[in-house]
């Protein structure tokens, strides 16, 4: 059978919503696309640990001290179960994270952004993981087969990550002026970059991820989601959007295109959003100070006399 | 460090379950870490781990679909077993 | 009467609570990501026996858990002052797990046998979980003694330092005569550790790890010969011009370390007096 023949085939089996495991026959395309695109994943789960981490010495409560820890291991544990299956698909792990320290290979956008205090918890606990189910649960359908495997844990815990979150937040929001306020100012500061993370309008034409069913919805489909299901929340517990301020237009919460400043996402696809240079020189330097823990790792045991 | 494949089970009626894989430097370190990766939440109670190299795998659905009818292996091929039964109840009845 | 119970328990809850804040900063952070997850359990493991040990001094003083835990001022913390040194790097974090594993294991078989019922039945759950955690560090201790130079070099010199400050570990807690007289306490702490010392070296010994000791904590100074002996001179007399590193955390002198540390730690709790979180 001819390259194209292959190809031919592997198209009309995926269009009728086949699923490829790694040991199948790819077409090249196929396999660096969800291989990037499992890598971002990866990438994301693993620098999305350091904001949540910095305010895990900040809980208030003993429980909260526990939950969080937790929380942010089941992330660790999410990069985890992402990169063994990335690497199964050819790219070493010691690859996927030179590629990451060194800016080659890029990771979610609002992981790019500092932590202030306890409200960012309930933010990124509540809102940024209910956008990241949206959109992992839209996953759920891709062609890849590993991918989808590991999805379904994934998506399970993230579920108990969203119930976390939310718990906070109405903590939060049923507390103190001062509660009220943390939960609202990290609110003003996360908005932007939620409506960043699913991304520009998807040019259906030209992504060919959604051609492989790689992925199967559209960012803007994925964004619609997410406002129709959380924004009616936040307004009922009394707090408030800046801008891009989310409105009421038949029966769903949209934006307008026109309110969405673009260009700090844009920044962070060049690697030049606000913390970025910080957290990858951190896992750049861990990194290396690690070096020594790998040889004795890699290296069968010995014993000495 | 090599691959290894994580087997997991709950309970004396479940058999064991592939759950994922972890890389680790031998089996120990593989068995310790799997159980974080795939047990901290109680999801079983037993533990498997294998070296990726150890497990030999086969797969071919063309060769599952056979070239002639044996649906005498499956439990729908059998039934017509009231029609049948009741055709020897019949008979039966004849005897007197 | 129960005052001497509280001040143990309080002592124990700081230890597990402030070595916990400490293991859960590498969450994130570990040299391996499938160690890292590991890691981070037994984080979770130590702030759970501090909650514990919080809880039966919550009942017996009327403070919650919290207030116990993030509610104290810098000098009312009673953990040893190994506790609250910063990670340094894996082999400091590794050794220092590892030597306080093998402390508690002991200080747990003793609280087995304690009069106070709460507090027994509390030691024998907390020791099945610290004897997975001793397992865990066993296993990376031996990896690195018997790994590439670069590591047992850094192996060695933890051992050192660690060792050295786990004599506060078993410093006398406050009152504890009284606690020994109530039977809450059976084996007096400098009788513990003296029994860990032993372990402790033979322990090292068998990884062929030559940590030349010389603790200032430990009122003698020894040295862990190749053989498993103690070498062991007085100082006293020496003439303790300052208090020796690793001493001093069982009646509230802490290192700088801790005050940065509490400052962290108790930053959102003290922000907001009025609320409940």
């Amino acid at each position: 059978m001819t390259y194209e023949q292959r190809l031919t085939d592997f198209r009309h089996y995926v269009g009728a919503g086949g699923k490829v495991e790694a040991t199948d026959w790819m077409p090249d395309d196929y396999r660096a696309g969800v291989l990037k695109f499992i890598e971002m994943h990866a990438n994301s789960e693993m620098m999305g640990a350091i904001p949540e981490r910095e305010q895990i010495p900040h809980a208030p409560s003993l429980q909260r001290k526990m939950s969080l820890t937790a929380k942010v291991q089941d992330e660790v544990g999410h990069s985890q179960l992402l990169y063994r299956i990335a690497e199964d698909l050819g790219k070493s792990r010691e690859t996927m994270y030179l590629d990451l320290v060194n800016g080659r290979s890029k990771f979610h956008n609002v992981f790019h952004y500092p932590t202030r205090h306890w409200g960012d918890v309930a933010v990124i606990g509540w809102l940024i993981d209910g956008a990241a189910l949206v959109t992992q649960a839209a996953l759920l359908e891709s062609s890849y087969a590993p991918y989808t495997r590991v999805l379904k844990r994934i998506c399970a815990e993230e579920q108990l990550h969203l119930r976390h979150g939310e718990v906070i937040t109405l903590e939060l929001a049923s507390g103190t002026d001062n509660q009220r306020a943390m939960f609202q100012d990290a609110l003003d500061r996360w908005w932007l970059p939620i409506v960043h993370f699913f991304g520009p309008r998807s040019n259906v034409d030209k992504d060919l991820l959604l051609r492989w069913k790689v992925k199967t919805r559209t960012n803007e489909d994925l964004r619609a989601e997410f406002l129709d299901r959380y924004v009616p929340k936040v307004l009922e517990l009394g707090f408030s959007f800046p801008a891009p301020v989310p409105f009421e237009s038949g029966g769903h919460w949209v934006l307008r295109e026109d309110d969405i400043d673009w260009a700090p996402l844009d920044a962070i696809k060049r690697n030049q959003g606000p913390e970025t240079a910080r957290r990858l020189e951190l896992r750049r330097s861990t990194y290396e100070q690690h070096a020594w823990v790998r040889q004795a790792l890699a290296e069968p045991a010995t014993q000495v006399a | 460090m090599d691959v290894y494949e994580v087997f997991r089970r709950s309970g004396h009626k479940q058999p064991f379950e592939h759950c994922g894989t972890v890389t680790a430097p031998d089996s120990e370190m593989a068995m310790l870490m799997a159980k974080e990766c795939y047990l901290r939440r109680k999801e079983g109670q037993y533990l498997w781990v294998t070296r990726r190299s150890e497990i030999h795998s086969w797969s071919d659905e063309a060769l599952l679909e056979p070239a002639a009818d044996k649906s005498y292996r499956f439990a729908h091929a059998y039934r017509d077993v009231v029609q049948k039964r009741e055709l020897a109840r019949r008979r039966a009845g004849q005897l007197g | 009467m129960t005052e001497s119970l509280v001040a143990i328990v309080t002592a124990l809850g700081d230890d597990e609570l402030i070595l916990g804040h400490r293991h859960a900063e590498w969450t994130g952070f570990a040299p391996h990501i499938e160690e890292d997850v590991a890691f981070s359990s037994i984080a979770q493991d130590e702030i759970g026996h501090a909650a514990a040990y919080y809880s039966i001094a919550s009942s017996l003083t009327g403070l919650t858990r919290d207030a116990l835990a993030l509610g104290r001022s810098v000098g009312e913390y009673r953990h040893a002052v190994l506790c609250e040194r910063p990670n340094s790097d894996w082999a400091y974090t590794i050794t220092r797990q590892w030597l306080y594993d093998r402390a508690d294991c002991l200080r747990l078989t003793a609280l087995e046998e304690s009069a106070h019922d709460d507090l027994r039945h509390l030691a024998t759950k907390i020791r099945r979980e610290e004897r997975y955690h001793l397992i865990h560090a066993d296993m990376w201790m031996e990896r690195i003694a018997h790994g590439p130079i670069e590591g047992r070099t850094k192996l060695t010199q933890a051992a050192t330092t660690v060792l050295s400050a786990t004599a506060g570990l078993f410093e006398p807690f406050e009152r504890e005569a009284d606690a020994i007289g109530e039977g809450w306490l059976t084996v007096p702490s400098e009788e513990l550790g003296r029994r860990f010392v032993g372990e402790a070296v033979d322990a090292l010994d068998g990884l062929g790890l030559p940590a030349e000791v010389t603790p200032d904590g430990w009122r003698a100074e020894f040295v862990a010969s190749s053989s498993g002996d103690l070498i062991a001179t007085d100082r006293s007399g020496s003439g303790e011009a300052s208090a020796p590193a690793g001493l001093g955390g069982r009646s509230g002198r802490h290192s700088p370390d801790f005050s940065a540390l509490w400052a962290d730690m108790t930053r959102t709790y003290r922000a907001d007096p009025e609320a409940t979180w």
